[in-house]
């Protein structure tokens, strides 16, 4: 799946762990240009839906459908190119620099010239000197701002976030806020997992809630049905 | 098999940047091993002979000892800061991710044997130079299908609780033929065996390499997938 898609669905999904149903027969559809909030309590299927929307898990049964493709055959490592995920885990090496995580994520992601790709996520997200300071130094925002330049240094067409704005100040959740609305102007298709409904009310187009692995409110129209 | 190259390449040279900088690995691992030798010569050095046959012992429980702790700890860092789920949702093939990071431990691992081997000389008064090569090879090929093993297991920790506990409890069962093989190869070295009459000991091995390699490299993805 080389190809940009412009919508994601998921159909019948269901994920079991052992005895745990995660997820049981999940339908939604996250569109393109739209901050999708996924709402529910712990443990209702929010996490396991953003890890299965992010090929990071693979459902038991049902459809993840990116641009009406079928993940099961058109995923791998071209679908995964177009996925960003943020997370309250900032998932960078703490014994690395900011820099140096960025530069890892940029041959990985295979930039065309990782050098002024890095320049330019460090003006972006004002990642100054103390980017070159081991991440395992860094104030929560500052690893918030490497993690979102990890997240979105391939411009990804899904951006996953999942509870990012956690432990963040007032400064760091605005930053947060306008990165999104910018990847949102972009055409970006976000999903978001949030407890703060502050948030969830300043940047989401459309919510889906969860309980016990079900969609309880948002289901999706019978067009996405079909 | 460019992208999974190049997806090795950055794992194998992200695994060294973090050694390098921290050598916590290369320290906690090889001091570990370097305490099983010391105390198993104090504890069991007689006279020339026997520590002749003691030897091919002691230097390969040092050395398996020292491994379980590099794994471990090599994947100790990927689940800090959930790092493992940054590189899993890279456009990589996931079995380079694997590649990677065996390759990785393999040189730790290497690095340790290159400085037991010669302890082990020393403190069992063994003449070391006629050896040097065979004992060498037989290292390199044991140490190749051990990690390759090892590394799959210890992936596996990163989603598990019981993690070392679980690492050693699995990994020496299943790891017992290369070991064996190693022992026994490194036993008939030091007692003036040509090489020749190790051959079979040394197909072994190499038979144990191969096995382990293809089973790390084809089971690493659905190991992380679900």
């Amino acid at each position: 799946m080389g190809e940009p898609f412009d919508r994601v669905e998921v159909k019948g999904l269901v994920k079991v762990y052992g005895a745990t149903r995660a997820l049981v027969g999940v339908d939604a559809r996250f569109p393109a240009g739209e901050v999708t909030v996924i709402e529910g309590h712990n443990g209702s299927g929010k996490s396991t839906l953003l890890n299965v929307l992010g090929q990071l898990v693979r459902p038991t049964r049902g459809q993840v459908l990116y641009g009406g493709l079928d993940a099961k055959a058109h995923g791998g490592v071209a679908l995964r190119a177009q996925i960003g995920i943020l997370a309250h885990a900032a998932m960078v090496y703490p014994d690395l620099s900011g820099r140096e995580n960025l530069s890892l994520y940029a041959q990985l992601y295979r930039a065309p010239r990782p050098a002024a790709l890095l320049e330019e996520l460090c003006d972006r997200f004002e990642i100054g000197r103390w980017g070159e300071r081991p991440a395992r130094t860094y104030s929560r925002g500052q690893l918030q701002r490497v993690a979102l330049a990890r997240a979105l240094l391939h411009a990804p067409r899904l951006l996953l976030l999942d509870e990012p704005s956690t432990g963040l100040d007032v400064r760091s959740v605005d930053r947060l806020i306008e990165a999104v609305e910018q990847e949102r102007a972009r055409g970006a298709i976000i999903a978001l997992i949030t407890h703060d409904p502050g948030l969830a009310a300043q940047i989401a187009q459309r919510t889906i809630r969860l309980a016990r692995g079900r969609v309880v409110e948002g289901e999706p129209d019978a067009e996405a049905r079909a | 098999m460019k992208l999974f190259l190049a997806g090795t390449l950055a794992i194998v040279k992200k695994e060294l940047l973090i050694e390098l900088r921290t050598k916590e690995i290369l320290v906690t691992a090889g001091l570990f091993g370097v305490l099983v030798v010391v105390l198993t010569s104090m504890a069991f050095f007689l006279d020339d002979d026997t520590a002749r046959k003691l030897a091919p012992g002691v230097l390969w429980i040092g050395a398996s000892f020292a491994g379980v702790l590099a794994m471990g700890r090599s994947w100790a860092r990927e689940r800090e800061g959930d790092a493992i789920r940054g590189l899993l949702l890279a456009p990589i093939p996931r079995s380079a991710i694997y590649a990677g990071k065996a390759i990785g431990t393999w040189i730790f691992v290497m690095v340790i044997d290159v400085v037991l081997w010669p302890l082990v000389g020393l403190l069992f008064r063994l003449d070391l130079v006629p050896v040097l090569l065979p004992v060498g090879l037989i290292l390199v090929l044991g140490s190749t299908g051990y990690v390759a093993m090892g590394t799959l297991f210890a992936s596996m920790s990163v989603r598990t609780r019981a993690r070392d506990l679980m690492l050693s409890v699995v990994l020496f069962p299943l790891a017992s033929p290369g070991i064996v093989a190693g022992v026994v190869a490194t036993r008939e070295v030091l007692q003036g065996t040509p090489l020749g009459e190790v051959l079979e000991w040394i197909r072994i091995l190499a038979a144990f390499d191969a096995v382990a390699i293809v089973c790390g490299l084809v089971l690493f993805e659905p190991l992380m997938s679900d």
